[in-house]
């Protein structure tokens, strides 16, 4: 099947025009397929459905950290599986990822903003690492207590899902191109 | 003011966050690089001026005081070795960027390299500024990680084999460290080294004198102290020379570090500690002969390397103040003369394409050069005046005999023989590499790993990097007095131990 | 003055510039400093020799005390005399003898600079460790004169002999100093002369010192460098192993005359120790033929005899000592010099083949006739005049009267290998042809001509040399010595044993091939220094290979089996030996704790157990989530979360890799020999922990300071009701920013194992292709991913 490029429909081309909005991914599409032996459609049907919600019940994680059980490790680890899953059902993570960040930029950013925390208290007058919270009326949802120290959970998240990514890029299918290669098939 | 004391860790940290974040691009790595280890040098310099004039700094994170949350202190001995590492770090950076080590061909960026190399230092600095026994293991965790990434680069399938050796070996360290961690809890209810000093006298002499051994097992193996030391020659030979060279210098000195600060601060103890003595007469001439015994140039400065810690070792052994002052002194010089002389391995290796002693020779003739880069810490480490080696033997052989017990003669006798073993050692190292007949290079006969070597080159980078740290180990010969006089002034600080607990503990500087 | 070594110094690193070019030149250049420090020390004879020595110290580290300390006395001066002014003469006449432009000479000249800018500290100190510093730069310098670019094996072998020699006795001394030191409060001579230490720490130290004296100025049984090292040029030889380095030793021991004169045991070791040198040395020169290694043998010889004057401890022996040593480095200088110049314009010094040199080199030879009849102690030279004193002092009455018969058949000896040294070196023989030699150029034999003749000049004019001797002895002992030197003291003792001995000396030169002869006779494996030596050395590298290849296995489980044991023996014997309480024992806190227990238990021994990879990894897996459930039972949600969460992810990677590994374990399984003590060390490294958490949690019965303040404070200041988060991401926040870089470096670090290999294996398949970058070559393998690039 040919690639498709949505919105960038050109009049001259043979392609009939109900293509030209084509989703732009090729997982879980039909005629993609993975050696057909490794399929599992049930798995892949339940993935589709599971992955946004475990990624929201991993920010939900984030959040609730500093009152209930959570945090940003768990937020972060949780997140990760919901990738694994998606891995593990659908295939090649860089072919298949929304994200087009690079992992190890996830990383990066993850422990920069990890580091600021520490670092911009002594803005303030503060220690360094020192936390404070602030108390705001928001409109719909009225007082929200905002803690600094989410600012460390949030670097905390984006590296673990940085990690994970790259474990998974890495491990998951450099080491299934690696496989492949060997076999000598193309992918 | 205190943020200073901050600086050293999170800076570098940030900075192989961002490294990382832009990967693509190799100049923004080294500029970075550079400038943040150059900015940590002078942090580093006016910290020590400061612990000097005013006593310790300490830094309690998140205002929240010890024991509840951690403190970084730097007084004069972590701030002197502190300012000795980095610039170490800052030369053997200029060397790595210089060896084209960074990179792989032209053209490609490297993303592992700069990120992990910053990560290396703001670990090494935790280790030296922290306070707390559990962020010591976190310092050691992330050093530790980032050696295991730095010695297992681009190598080839059997030299990952050696990297493995070290990595299970510092993993299983790191596994009994924090046992070590939970028992020392479990026992005390703190972490906090200040306050560990004043629960520890309330513990049972059994517990609490196996408290100090373990421990003393566990920076051992890090510090490479026989028969805990077997990794090293193993492992260490077969990295990249400034990779190499960062480890000698950098790793095992943090474990002496670490049972510098541990033993003296936490535990009380009398003059003259005869175990330590017997492992310090062990290391030195187990190191001694082994360097004797080999033909790789780099195992054998590997062994050396072994035999020098055992004089570290014996000066904590003799465990006063000239003892301590001599400790000091030897670890500046150490970190100096060890970083330099496998950086100055790497230009040998570049020039005659082995590492084999038997097929080296005339290279005096060839580059006179690095003759003379040489001779200098080769000098210097053998213990020969005026250079840094001999100013530290001495104070350490002083104490030694001022000790007057029959351990410490029998030590200060065998630091003699190790000296001079030391010296053939590296008096052969110089007949068979610099005299005798030119050899012609040999090509390089991996060109899949990181070490290019029989190239006949050497890029100007590494040539000034190393005459940079030549220059530093003359330095500290030069300023041996101001040296000595400030590594007696830690000494006994140490030894006393009040300054560092009111400070930490009482109305020392908070947020 | 320490302007004046340092000058010497500074001028040897800038001269390496301009000596390969300008050879004469620059040696010529560099003979100036030594002939300033000469001028500079000759202006303040006065003060010097009057009890008012000049004085300049320099401190380089006070805690350590070392401290650069000058002073000009008068045995200082005697010395100056020899180092600088021979110095100056000697790379005088190097710059004639080397090859201009060659690589000895560029290399020479700077090092000859600065041994003799090191030797003039070394003489002028009056600090012990700034001796010692001056004495091991003189061994570093003397090892790089000797090899010189060493490309033969023998002068890499005999530098690395002198080095390993003087430096094993440099260290040892280095002791005796501290020694000395300690016990006597300062490191000053000066100081130290004044009040010298007693006792045992006086004794040990002399001891010690001793050593050192004894490497350096080539006693039995050290003495078998300096003929091992005349592999060095001539000069070389000349100033290191003639004028000034092998004296240092001997200079050391007058230096510290009265600091140790009260050690008893002193006087009688050094006699011993130097006639038995003085014997060897001297029967050893009768039986070379090369003119250079008899002269070598020959300074063995009279540095022995130094070492018998220098350790009398009396003013006579003092004033003796002072006289031979001004002697001798004329005499000695001259002969090597000469050696050196028959060698230069004949291409010989091999006795054997010279002959008729004599009527070639008329001069040379003249020289060389003044020199011998000072070595051999004829008047009216130095020579003989301190010879004299060398005889009163032990023959006169004074006592050591055995000693005193000792040197006089070494100087039997001595007169014998003279006559022989001249012989062989200028006579005609029958049957050899004569030997073709030009005339030698000025600057060859003019250096040993001034040095011969200033032996000859001194020995007239003996009060010059009286007034020196006598100064030192003066200030050593507190009172002048009643002799004084002179050629003619009447008909003494001393007299007819000087006439003895050169009878004797003449007879045994003439007999000389039957003694050789008689040699024969001796049994064949008498101790030799030289063999010694090298059996020493074998045995040192035996015992380097076999100790590090027994300890150094190679093998990672003994490694950590090393580890666990040592573990084990240390702490816990301290455990298992001292009182250590443990509290009551309970079987559990919750039911639920034990069967979670058990199925980590089992599944652990699973783990070990397995031959599928899969299983072992699940089993792992297991274990983990077991210990998350215990967290559970135990009450910490947060602990079993994160657990359960880290647990899930790690066995998916291991799964992940597993795909590339075979599906069973392929290590074949050890024998039982080697099994056993593994379990059992295992086994006790888990009891060792075990018992230790017990004893150690038993240990504190009240909650802990931190957790009480952490549930105290979490609410209101760190606006938190989950503590445990609150310990994380506020109090102990630091370590948690800690440890997420070590998850970056991990993953990172995985990154680039994984992709190295990769790009191993594609460089390996097209091995030609090297110049094609990587990240061209992954397009075209995996179409499209680029991780290479971003590695």
């Amino acid at each position: 099947m040919t690639e498709h490029r949505p919105g960038s429909w050109d009049p001259a081309s043979t392609e009939p025009w109900f293509r030209s909005d084509a989703p732009a991914e090729r997982w879980l599409l039909p005629g993609y397929s993975r050696d057909t032996r490794e399929r599992t459609i049930l798995l892949e049907l339940l993935v589709r459905v599971a992955f946004p919600t475990v990624f929201v019940f991993s920010i939900y994680l984030l959040f609730a950290g500093h009152y209930r059980a959570g945090g940003g490790f768990s937020g972060g680890l949780v997140a990760g599986q919901a990738f694994v899953l998606r891995y593990l059902a659908g295939g090649r993570v860089d072919d298949s990822s929304p994200f087009s960040i690079r992992p190890p930029v996830l990383i990066g950013v993850g422990l920069t903003i990890a580091v600021l925390t520490g670092f911009v208290p002594v803005l303030f007058g503060a220690a360094v690492l020192g936390s404070g919270a602030v108390t705001l009326t928001v409109p719909v949802l009225g007082k929200v207590k905002l803690v600094s120290s989410l600012l460390l959970d949030v670097g905390v998240y984006l590296l673990l899902v940085g990690v994970v990514l790259e474990l998974l890029r890495t491990l998951g299918s450099g080491i299934e191109a690696d496989m492949a290669a060997g076999e000598g098939r193309r992918r | 003011m205190s943020v200073l004391v901050a600086v050293p860790v999170l800076l570098p940290l940030g900075a192989a966050g961002l490294s990382m974040a832009f990967g693509r691009f190799a100049d923004i790595q080294r500029w970075l690089g550079l400038l943040v280890l150059g900015v940590i040098v002078v942090d580093a310099a006016v910290l020590l001026h400061v612990a000097d004039v005013h006593g310790p700094v300490v830094l309690h994170l998140g205002g929240w005081r010890a024991p509840v949350g951690i403190a970084l202190v730097a007084d004069r001995l972590a701030a002197l070795l502190l300012l000795v590492s980095v610039i170490v770090m800052f030369s053997v950076l200029l060397y790595s960027i210089g060896q084209r080590i960074t990179d792989y061909g032209r053209g490609t960026a490297s993303t592992t390299f700069h990120p992990i190399y910053l990560v290396l230092c703001a670990g090494v600095s935790l280790a030296y500024l922290t306070g707390d026994l559990f962020n010591l293991f976190v310092a050691f965790e992330i050093m530790l990680a980032s050696s295991y990434v730095l010695i297992t680069r681009r190598t080839t399938a059997n030299r990952v084999r050696a990297g493995m050796t070290y990595t299970i070996v510092s993993l299983s360290s790191s596994v009994l460290f924090l046992t070590l961690i939970g028992l020392v809890y479990a026992a005390t209810g703190t972490v906090n080294l200040a306050d560990l000093a004043e629960r520890t006298d309330q513990l049972p002499p059994g517990p609490a004198t196996a408290l100090a051994l373990l421990m003393v097992i566990v920076f051992g193996v890090k510090s490479a102290m026989v028969p805990l030391h077997f990794w090293l020659p193993d492992s260490y030979p077969n990295a990249p020379a400034p990779i190499t060279a960062i480890f000698a210098a950098l790793l095992t000195k943090v474990g002496i570090y670490a049972m510098i600060r541990t033993q003296i601060l936490v535990f009380e103890r009398e003059p003259s500690w005869p175990l330590m003595l017997m492992f310090a007469l062990a290391t030195m001439l187990v190191g001694a002969l082994g360097a004797l015994a080999q033909n790789d140039l780099n195992r054998l400065l590997s062994f050396l390397l072994v035999s020098h810690i055992g004089f570290m070792l014996f000066g904590l052994g003799v465990y006063d103040v000239a003892g301590l002052t001599g400790v000091i002194l030897y670890i500046v010089h150490h970190i100096t003369v060890q970083a330099t002389l496998f950086l100055v391995s790497g230009l040998v290796t570049r020039y005659t394409g082995t590492v084999a002693l038997s097929r080296m020779g005339g290279l005096a003739g060839i580059s006179p050069l690095v003759a003379v880069l040489f001779a200098v810490p080769a000098l210097s480490l053998a213990g020969v005046p005026p250079f840094s080696g001999f100013v530290a033997k001495l104070a350490l052989l002083r104490s030694g005999i001022e000790l007057g017990t029959s351990w410490g003669y029998a030590v200060t006798a065998g630091a003699v023989l190790t000296s001079l073993l030391t010296l053939y050692a590296v008096a052969r190292v110089w007949t068979r590499v610099f005299w005798g007949k030119r050899r012609e290079p040999e090509g390089d006969p991996d060109h899949s790993d990181e070490l290019v070597v029989g190239t006949g080159d050497t890029s100007q980078g590494m040539v000034y990097a190393t005459g940079v740290l030549v220059g530093a180990t003359v330095l500290v010969a030069v300023l041996a007095g101001p040296l000595s006089a400030v590594s007696e002034r830690a000494a006994i600080d140490l030894l006393s131990g009040q300054a560092y607990r009111s400070a930490v503990l009482g109305g020392g500087s908070g947020g | 003055m320490l302007v004046l070594v340092a000058a010497h110094l500074f001028a040897a690193l800038v001269l390496p510039a301009a000596s390969r070019r300008h050879t004469r030149v620059a040696f010529a250049v560099a003979a100036l400093l030594p002939t300033a420090a000469l001028c500079w020390a000759l202006a303040h004879t006065a003060p010097a020799l009057a009890g008012r020595p000049p004085e300049e110290s320099v401190v380089w580290s006070a805690p350590l005390s070392l401290e650069f300390a000058f002073r000009l006395d008068a045995l200082a001066l005697t010395m100056t005399l020899l180092v600088s002014g021979v110095g100056a003469l000697v790379l005088l006449y190097s710059g004639r003898y080397f090859e201009p432009g060659g690589g000895d000479a560029a290399r020479s000249a700077p090092l000859l600079l600065a041994f003799a800018g090191v030797m003039l500290g070394l003489v002028w100190s009056d600090d012990l460790l700034a001796i010692y510093v001056f004495w091991e730069l003189t061994t570093i310098c003397s090892f790089l004169l000797v090899g010189q670019s060493g490309v033969s094996r023998s002068s890499r072998r005999a530098s690395l002999q002198a080095l390993l020699v003087t430096a094993l006795g440099g260290l040892v001394m280095l002791l005796g100093f501290i020694v000395l030191g300690e016990a006597g409060g300062t490191y000053r001579v000066s100081e130290l002369a004044q009040q010298p230490p007693t006792g045992a720490p006086a004794a040990v130290a002399t001891g010690l010192i001793l050593v050192g004296v004894f490497t350096k100025s080539a006693q039995l049984p050290f003495h078998n460098w300096l003929p091992a090292a005349m592999v060095a040029p001539t000069p070389i030889s000349t100033y290191l192993h003639a004028a000034s380095m092998v004296k240092a030793g001997v200079f050391l021991l007058a230096r510290l005359a009265p600091v140790l004169g009260e050690v008893g045991f002193l006087p009688a070791t050094t006699a011993v120790f130097g006639i038995a040198t003085m014997l060897v040395g001297g029967w050893r020169a009768l039986r070379e033929y090369d003119l250079k290694l008899l002269l070598a043998y020959g300074t063995v010889s009279q540095l022995g005899f130094l070492t018998v004057l220098a350790g009398a401890a009396t003013p006579l022996g003092a004033l003796s000592v002072a006289a031979m040593l001004l002697a001798h480095g004329l005499f000695k200088a001259t002969l090597f010099l000469v050696v050196g110049t028959v060698d230069h314009q004949t291409g010989s010094r091999d006795l054997r083949e010279l002959s008729g040199v004599a009527g070639r080199l008329p001069l040379v030879t003249t020289v060389a006739v003044l020199a011998a009849l000072s070595m051999a102690g004829l008047p009216p030279t130095v020579g003989f005049v301190a010879k004299e004193a060398a005889f009163e002092t032990f023959l006169g009455g004074e006592g050591g009267f055995l000693v005193g018969i000792g040197l006089v058949l070494g100087s039997v000896l001595t007169v014998a290998y003279s006559a022989r040294l001249l012989w062989g070196g200028f006579a005609g023989k029958p049957g050899v042809p004569t030997s073709t030699a030009s005339a030698a150029p000025v600057g060859l034999w003019l250096p040993a001509a001034v040095t011969a003749c200033g032996g000859l000049v001194l020995g007239i004019a003996y009060p010059v040399i009286d007034v020196l001797a006598a100064g030192y002895a003066e200030q050593t002992f507190g009172h002048p010595a009643e002799y004084h030197l002179a050629l003619w003291h009447g008909f003494t003792p001393p007299l007819w044993f000087s006439v003895l001995t050169l009878l004797g000396g003449l007879t045994l030169f003439l007999l000389n091939d039957r003694v050789l002869g008689l040699r024969e006779l001796l049994p064949a494996r008498l101790p030799d220094a030289q063999r010694g030596y090298e059996r020493v050395m074998g045995g040192l590298e035996r015992l380097a290979v076999g100790v590090t290849g027994r300890v150094q296995v190679g093998s990672l489980p003994t490694y950590l089996a090393i580890i666990l044991l040592t573990v084990l023996l240390v702490p816990g014997m301290v455990m298992a030996f001292r009182d250590t309480p443990v509290e009551q024992l309970r079987g559990w806190d919750k039911v639920l704790q034990v069967p979670l227990a058990l199925v980590i238990l089992i599944a652990a021994a699973g783990v070990v157990r397995a031959t599928r990879r899969m299983t072992a990894v699940l089993l792992v897996g297991v274990i983990g989530y077991g210990i998350g459930g215990m967290f559970v039972v135990g009450g910490g949600p947060d602990l079993a979360l994160a657990q359960f969460l880290v647990e899930t992810l790690t066995l998916v990677a291991f799964v992940l890799v597993l795909r590339r590994l075979p599906a069973r374990f392929t290590e074949t399984a050890s024998s039982p020999g080697v099994q056993l003590p593994k379990v059992l060390l295992s086994v006790a490294g888990g009891v060792f922990v075990a018992f230790s958490a017990l004893v150690f949690s038993s240990a504190r019965d009240t909650p802990s300071v931190v957790s009480q303040e952490y549930l105290r404070r979490a609410e209101e200041e760190a606006s938190a009701t989950n503590v445990v988060n609150a310990i994380i991401v506020d109090f102990r926040a630091f370590d948690t920013v800690g440890e997420i870089s070590v998850l970056a470096v991990a993953a990172t670090g995985v990154a680039s194992l994984v992709l190295t290999a990769r790009s191993a294996r594609r460089r390996r398949r097209r091995p030609a292709d090297r110049t094609s970058t990587p990240a061209a070559s992954a397009g075209s393998v995996t179409g499209g991913s680029d991780p290479e690039v971003a590695e």
